[in-house]
């Protein structure tokens, strides 16, 4: 949008002039304007048979995807409803009705969160005021959990295409963990409701699957944490739905970088708060934001712990690295402003202008030299990343 | 369904596209609200404090948080004085559960910002601690990022100390190696409310001298009942770049206190200078080492001070609460000042020829 202009620089639909008016139906579910203006009421009515559409497609996908018990998540996950809250949307998505929380079988060993939704030890361990240095019994434990965790999540990848929900990929996600004796650590986690969390388009995180198709032109980040023989193993990767927009593809790479350039500064001695100097200098040079709101954790046997890792610049983090250390760095990252806005269900979290966010994250050890990507991509995984190719 | 699928309903006028608008939390182009924390133990006259800011006549919309840590309850209640003969409102802030989940804020400052945002208008949000034997935890948590822009910013720390029991503290002190309690409190305090002196026979001067012999940089108000100039308690500013004229203030009026000669674990306050340019990353280093390393033994509890940064015309301001520290650019060196570095630090254990030595390799 040209910020300057008094005038809407929105074009007719079907003719190209300037629009000022708008279809009813569309201002009322609040979708995208573009396509949906006109200039006078006889274009509309020339647009009408092919305009309305939109407006049956998006009807039948909510009539559509409503079986028995499926609901909307309101209360971070204690309750439900079956009606679409009312919210003022900040961008054209919408929460879409989910599904019962999955089962994990009684032989997998679970989180002290999984029975009722409250973690018991994480909130007041001292473990949230230092930063542990694992044992190596620990960190091979690690290992064997970040590569699980890899594992599901390009499991995840290789499903996503138009037309799937993201109820599916969090099914595929579930049933690729339990098949790994793993729990979904988020699953229940201070009563989220799902196993993974899938953020599209201008969800900035924690978005929850639901019974939404995919569309083509989205990009959707999957984020999976593992829980395995008592420890955690968390990353996330951004994809692209069929075909997306150059801008689009631009801001998912830089993510890349983003998270590529922080962890490549990653070893003892280094500052924590270098990090988000390192992931603000090359954001900004692409002309993009860094979310503010949510920063890197400390991982191991909590979930979440010290230290916290912001990514932006100027902060006042406390610490160095040290060998032994694991962490994850999770940058996000904007094409419009920082600031967030957290949907009813307050877990999701959307960008405050409705402009697209993406985010890539790995759990990282810190050796004696250096770094281990523990969550580092296989031989195996998917090849969905064009600047990948060698 | 549109029933009459055939006949298109009539289209409306296109809704000018609203451009972003500021952050939702806080008030629009408002500056951020100030929290105080009140600190100060049974009997000292917090909630006679708490209760006459919310009945005296100032004119300011004022919200008092009364907070029991340690009893994670997960919800406080906030006591809005509705300003100049307005009535007293109740309300209730929601915590969330300690859920953490990759989040920047503590939840107690989301609570905070989410009553901001409630409100048409709030001057002034009072933190009052019950129990809270160190504040140091409360300001990182209240200490934010200034990229963070938060509806809210952290103003003071105040604490309340009964004059007289204070009187039988110091007595006490003098006599054996005990240690006062207050003074812990008082090395963590921006401003101490010196309350019941209408109970203490003989002088204050000795009291005050004790209290800037632990704390220099802390301003002493008296009071009986806890009746207070509010000017001097609100908008103190004591965290963040904009009042390095104050802390330079500060800084000069620290030299003036005599050197602590006792050698026992007294908590004090010890200023070193330096008058060469220095490099600003050997300062963080250093300050590294003391606050985070605790390389050279000493229990640090506040650090405050202007540096003389090597190539840089501009005042920089050191701020530091245990291990949180800050260090940035204020203003720029007026022509008539010298330029010099000075540091004031509280704590415990301290040893000022260690520090000036360290300190002084640090120069560029």
């Amino acid at each position: 949008m040209e910020k300057g202009g008094a005038e809407s620089s929105i074009a007719c639909a079907r003719c190209g002039k300037p629009a000022s008016l708008q279809c009813p139906k569309c201002a009322q579910l609040k979708l995208l304007r573009e396509g949906a203006a006109f200039c006078t009421q006889d274009c509309f009515k020339e647009a009408w048979s092919s305009h309305k559409s939109v407006h049956i497609k998006l009807d039948a996908l909510t009539l559509q995807q409503t079986p028995e018990g499926w609901q909307y998540c309101l209360k971070k996950g204690r309750t439900r409803t079956s009606q679409l809250p009312r919210f003022d949307w900040t961008g054209p998505l919408r929460p879409y009705p989910i599904s019962k929380m999955c089962v994990v079988p009684d032989k997998i060993e679970k989180p002290d969160w999984a029975l009722d939704g409250t973690p018991k030890i994480e909130p007041d361990s001292d473990l949230q005021k230092r930063v542990e240095i694992k044992t190596p019994e620990q960190i091979e434990r690690m290992r064997e959990t970040c590569r699980i965790a890899r594992e599901v999540l390009d499991a995840a990848a290789r499903i996503i295409k138009p037309g799937i929900t993201t109820d599916e990929i969090d099914r595929v996600v579930h049933e690729e963990t339990v098949a790994r004796g793993g729990y979904p650590s988020p699953l229940n986690y201070h009563f989220f409701p799902k196993s993974c969390c899938t953020s599209v388009n201008e969800v900035i995180c924690h978005g929850i699957p639901d019974a939404r198709k995919l569309e083509d032109g989205d990009i959707v980040n999957v984020d999976v944490t593992v829980y395995y023989k008592g420890v955690h193993g968390d990353l996330n990767e951004t994809y692209f739905v069929g075909n997306v927009d150059e801008a689009s593809k631009q801001l998912v790479r830089c993510t890349y970088e983003c998270l590529d350039k922080a962890i490549a500064i990653v070893k003892p001695g280094v500052r924590f708060r270098e990090v988000g100097e390192i992931i603000n200098r090359h954001a900004s040079m692409s002309g993009l934001s860094v979310v503010k709101s949510y920063c890197g954790h400390g991982i191991g046997e909590l979930f979440h712990c010290a230290p916290n890792i912001p990514h932006y610049s100027r902060n006042k983090a406390v610490g160095i690295m040290k060998a032994g250390q694991t962490f994850t760095i999770e940058p996000m990252i904007n094409t419009g402003v920082w600031h967030d806005r957290l949907w009813p269900d307050e877990w999701t979290a959307v960008t405050a202008d409705g402009k697209r966010s993406a985010q890539f994250e790995h759990t990282l050890l810190v050796t004696e030299t250096g770094v281990e990507v523990l969550t580092a991509r296989l031989p195996s995984s998917p090849d969905v990343f064009p600047w990948l190719k060698p | 369904m549109e029933d009459d699928d055939e006949c298109p309903p009539l289209a409306v006028e296109l809704s000018p596209e609203k451009p972003y608008s500021p952050p939702p939390l806080g008030p629009s182009a408002a500056s951020p609200v100030g929290v105080t924390v009140i600190t100060g133990y049974l009997g000292a006259g917090k909630s006679t404090l708490v209760n006459y800011i919310l009945s005296a006549q100032h004119g300011k919309r004022i919200a008092v948080i009364l907070n029991e840590f340690g009893e994670e309850i997960g919800v406080e209640r906030a006591m809005i004085n509705e300003g100049q003969g307005g009535a007293l409102v109740e309300e209730w802030v929601e915590l969330a559960n300690g859920c953490v989940c990759c989040t920047v804020k503590h939840s107690l400052v989301q609570a905070l910002e989410q009553l901001v945002q409630r409100k048409e208008r709030m001057d002034h949000i009072l933190l009052e601690t019950t129990g809270l034997a160190d504040p140091a935890p409360l300001v990182s948590i209240l200490w934010l990022d200034d990229q963070l822009e938060s509806s809210i910013k952290l103003d003071s720390i105040i604490t309340v100390i009964d004059a007289k029991n204070f009187r039988l503290q110091i007595d006490e002190h003098n006599k054996s190696s005990s240690f006062p309690e207050a003074f812990h409190q008082i090395a963590f305090a921006d401003v101490v409310i010196l309350n019941k002196i209408d109970l203490v026979e003989g002088s204050l001067e000795d009291l005050e001298r004790q209290i800037h012999e632990v704390n220099a940089l802390v301003t002493v108000v008296q009071s009986v009942r806890c009746q207070v100039d509010l000017n001097k308690i609100f908008d103190q500013q004591a965290y963040g770049a904009k009042n390095s004229s104050q802390l330079q203030e500060l800084l000069e009026y620290s030299k003036s206190v005599p050197p602590n000669l006792r050698h026992d674990n007294s908590i004090s306050t010890l200023c070193i200078c330096e008058q060469d340019p220095i490099s600003l990353s050997k300062v963080e280093s250093w300050l590294e080492d003391l606050l985070w390393e605790r390389k050279l033994d000493m229990d640090i509890y506040r650090c405050k001070g202007i540096l003389h940064v090597h190539n840089s015309d501009q005042v920089h301001t050191l701020q530091a609460v245990r291990e949180v520290y800050e260090v940035l650019p204020a203003r720029e060196w007026s022509k008539t000042e010298s330029r010099t570095n000075k540091i004031v630090v509280i704590g415990r254990n301290l040893d000022i020829n260690i520090l000036q030595d360290s300190f002084s390799r640090c120069k560029h």
